[in-house]
């Protein structure tokens, strides 16, 4: 029932999350408190105190983006044992001690950070602040654990074979990102995770989890010098590695388009194009913002409005810039029956290629904007929304500002700086893609 | 499971926000304290029921129209009316055409999706709380003023066609779940999928739509619930200037099939190239909330299925090492009787007929011997806090408003609590007893297409 929903809708937006920062704020009231503790890591406190409950998210550089060439899947593998047991608890025993009081703790890694997160009721926020302490700081990756976890996330990805989504986005992965860790799949591959060690595990949470570049977000009924206090007690003895992580190199800004097709057995075609594109702090992606959503964002947009409501060809049509910390890609997605995949493509591409050759209806601009300033608060209406967002605004250093900068940036484009845009961005002969169907 | 239809696939977060509705109970009775956001009812002249909860902590608002209508009521050879029809209501009146409703609430800076699920279909805005009378405007207009042009009909039929496909022809857990509800239901709507078969959807007229629409959409059959930050005085106030003068319908005849008991255990096996693990699902016949048996399936259900140290996973996924994940579903709310389901996808290399074996043992263990204290105390602790923190949102209290009104009162809220916390370990295992029994039970299995797979075997 409704818990079910709660968590794993947590860990799939956790999921998502990477980097999609949202829209502009109201006004008034900073959104959170930001102050940089002594061993580096920031804290941020948005006090939310009419329900009794507390987010508490950790981020930390340890996401796939971190993954060694030989070892796809680390990251991914060490963030899924954190909660495997600890120096003072087994798995078994921590999975019991936070639900018995109807909480969640749960560790994921995602492509630049990974992210540890507690939901509790306020009663039981000393507790939980233990058992979240004790994954970052003192998991013990027992053998069998670390076994258990392997065959699980093999077993994952090949029951992620039945989705074409993930195949197609698996695929276009390396044709956006050749050679650079973001066109690499975030959990491996049943091979590469086959390979994995013990020891790398260790290894890898000894070097990334560390507070220096890491973020911690409390959202709900605390106050600041109360999670302040309680945080520093538990993490006292957390201090950066003497070496620095190595920097990540971005991605290259262009990539020549290529294509690719995956023949498989269904009664739709799934379709899927892409190229970098540019991340929140490029000038130009505010108008691309604006663009993207006259592209493909609503139900008012260029692709909803031809391809599915017109032509009556895909359920779900859409486009978006996908930016993360260290690069950014913008996809465009479609399913549709496969006699059907010719006419809808031509369409897509067509509606791409308009953005950058015509302008933009006044009527088009004044809908996006209103839509992407309007809509900010329905973003953070619940404490663990608010968490993502503070958290992803830090990870990006995009500033407590963000909202309001974001607010002006998106309130001052032009019909003409989205066209130039458009032009430089959108324009379908840059674009991969990648077919899934007969 | 498929358990839920929304509109539009605009984003995941939006299907994942739809999802959070499944069965959720809620609001009203906070753990700790007073009810914090009182709720003002009414019931026009015209039968609409109005819902109002005050929350000013986020300056938006929630509005949300139920009509009671799902997939229930519809008969064989027009299934999928229903959420064909919750289709059309984007799609025009006279006074806004098709999407000029979606786009109005983008332009003011609101969100818009809606569902349909077996019982109820619903409609929902998410927007700054100063554009309730616009929200108002449009959702009274399409209650009664749906265009429902043939053109129209036909391209959004073909949309509804790729929906089935994404959702089920090519998701192999799509085909087992539909196989499941075909075999467990002989005589009662629930037996067919909520979107419908293809060759009904492929065929459905446009006057078989206006009829549903005629006979449902009217206000005596209809639920608004608004959340947020409003006066509730005024609010109704613009309720009733928007929604008044729309004229009561006829009262919608009643659902009357009754499902028969069942006397044998019933088996299904599905077949698709594209399944790379397979699933072994059972489902037995269980009573709804008006059984005084709901609260203890609803702690039975939790205490399988929720988190890792539920039974399910402790057991199958990591004490036996034979799933990949297990799992229970119990739906509380279900408007008629329902199936109480386990499931369970295999790792590579493990049987079905073991993984269905081990799943029957949970069960019988069950019947055995009492839950232990101090699991009985989890399940009611993690019942309880979810209540809490469905409070958070207004969306998601609006949503369980409506749901519980859709029930009979959403005062049934209040009893739920106590309800689940009377549940002693005796009642669970004699509810074990009474409903986990081989003539309630059915099963449904999905494999690999090659017979020869050492797992078919």
């Amino acid at each position: 029932m409704s818990r079910l929903a709660r968590l794993g809708g947590a860990l799939l937006l956790t999921a998502t999350m990477a980097g999609s920062v949202p829209a502009v704020g109201q006004a008034a009231a900073p959104l959170a408190r930001r102050e940089v503790l002594p061993n580096g890591a920031v804290l941020l406190v948005a006090e939310r105190p009419t329900l009794p409950i507390v987010v508490i998210r950790v981020s930390v550089p340890a996401g796939a983006v971190r993954d060694p060439a030989d070892g796809l899947g680390l990251a991914n593998l060490t963030a899924d044992l954190l909660t495997r047991g600890t120096t003072r608890r087994s798995g078994p025993e921590l999975d019991q001690a936070i639900e018995f009081v109807g909480g969640s703790l749960e560790a994921d890694a995602g492509r630049d950070s990974a992210i540890v997160t507690l939901s509790v009721l306020k009663k039981d926020l000393a507790l939980g602040l233990d058992l979240l302490a004790e994954v970052l700081r003192q998991p013990t990756f027992p053998a069998d654990e670390v076994a258990r976890k392997i065959a699980d996330i093999q077993a994952s990805l090949r029951r992620a074979e039945q989705s074409p989504e993930t195949v197609a986005a698996r695929t276009l992965g390396p044709l956006i990102f050749p050679g650079h860790p973001y066109g690499q799949p975030a959990a491996g591959t049943v091979e590469s995770v086959g390979k994995l060690t013990r020891e790398q595990v260790v290894a890898f949470h000894r070097l990334h989890y560390r507070p220096d570049g890491a973020n911690i977000v409390a959202v709900g009924d605390v106050t600041e010098p109360e999670i302040r206090r309680a945080l520093m007690q538990r993490l006292a003895g957390w201090t950066a590695p003497t070496a620095a992580l190595p920097p990540v190199p971005p991605p290259a800004p262009t990539v020549a388009a290529s294509s690719r097709q995956i023949t498989r057995d269904l009664s739709q075609t799934t379709v899927l194009l892409g190229r970098p594109s540019i991340r929140q702090d490029d000038p130009d992606y505010f108008p691309l913002a604006v663009a993207t959503y006259v592209l493909g964002g609503g139900s008012a947009s260029r692709l909803y409005t031809r391809v599915r409501e017109e032509r009556g060809l895909a359920y779900s049509v859409y486009a978006g810039a996908q930016p993360a910390r260290y690069g950014a890609s913008y996809l465009v997605s479609l399913q549709t029956r496969t006699d059907a995949v010719a006419e809808a493509v031509k369409l897509v591409r067509e509606e791409m290629a308009r953005m950058g050759r015509e302008p933009m209806a006044p009527g088009e601009l004044e809908l996006a904007k209103s839509y992407l300033i309007g809509s900010f608060p329905l973003r953070l209406d619940t404490s663990g929304k608010l968490a993502r967002f503070l958290g992803a605004v830090e990870e990006s250093g995009l500033g407590l500002d963000y909202p309001e900068r974001y607010k002006e940036r998106i309130g001052r484009v032009t019909v003409e700086e989205a066209q130039r845009v458009a032009v430089k961005y959108l324009d379908p002969a840059t674009f991969s893609s990648v077919m899934v169907g007969k | 499971m498929v358990g839920m239809l929304p509109s539009r696939a605009l984003s995941l977060s939006a299907l994942l926000l739809s999802l959070a509705f499944v069965g959720s109970a809620s609001a009203q009775a906070a753990t700790s304290g007073p009810a914090r956001f009182p709720v003002t009812e009414a019931t026009l002249d015209n039968g609409l029921r109005v819902l109002i909860q005050e929350d000013a902590r986020n300056p938006i608002v929630a509005v949300q129209v139920f009509y009671r209508v799902g997939s229930r009521n519809e008969l064989p050879g027009a299934t999928g009316l229903a959420h064909f029809l919750e289709h059309m209501m984007f799609k025009g009146t006279p006074t806004h055409g098709r999407g000029e409703i979606s786009r109005l609430i983008e332009l003011n800076g609101g969100r818009d999706n809606a569902f349909t699920t077996k019982d109820m279909t619903g409609y929902h805005v998410s927007i700054a709380a100063d554009r309730l009378d616009l929200v108002l405007g449009l959702e009274a207009d399409r209650m009664r003023n749906l265009l429902l042009a043939p053109a129209e009909i036909d391209s959004e039929r073909k949309v509804v066609m790729e929906e089935r496909r994404t959702r089920i022809d090519d998701d192999p857990e799509g085909v087992v779940y539909e196989a499941m509800s075909s075999i467990a239901f002989l005589a009662h709507p629930y037996r067919w999928p909520i979107i419908g078969w293809m060759s009904d959807i492929a065929r459905i007229n446009p006057g078989e739509l206006r009829a549903f629409y005629d006979t449902y959409y009217r206000p005596n059959n209809a639920i608004l619930v608004i959340a947020g930050d409003v006066k509730a005085p005024a609010a109704l106030a613009q309720v009733r200037r928007h929604f008044g003068p729309i004229p009561r319908g006829a009262t919608p005849a009643p659902v009357t099939a009754l499902e028969p008991d069942q006397s044998d255990e019933r088996r299904v096996i599905v077949r698709k190239e594209a399944a790379q693990l397979p699933v072994v699902n059972i489902a037995w016949h269980v009573p709804n909330f008006r059984s005084e048996d709901a609260p203890a399936l609803e702690l039975l259900s939790t205490l399988l299925s929720e988190g890792r140290a539920s039974r399910l996973y402790r057991h199958l996924v990591y004490d036996k090492r034979m799933a990949l994940g297990a799992g229970g579903e119990y739906s509380y709310s279900s408007l008629d009787p329902t199936l109480f389901w386990f499931f369970a996808t295999l790792l590579p290399g493990q049987s079905p007929e073991a993984v269905e074996q081990a799943l029957l043992a949970e069960v019988e263990q069950l019947k055995k011997e009492p839950v232990p204290a101090e699991e009985l105390t989890r399940a009611r602790n993690q019942i309880e806090a979810s209540f809490v923190w469905e409070q958070d949102s207004v969306f998601s209290r609006a949503s369980v408003l409506g749901r519980f009104e859709m029930l009979g009162s959403w005062r049934m809220l209040d009893d739920f609590l106590p309800k689940v916390r009377a549940v002693t370990a005796a009642d669970l295992q004699r509810v074990a007893q009474r409903y986990f029994a081989v003539d309630r039970k059915n099963v449904s299995i999905l494999l690999p297409a090659e017979p020869a797979t050492a797992a078919a075997r």
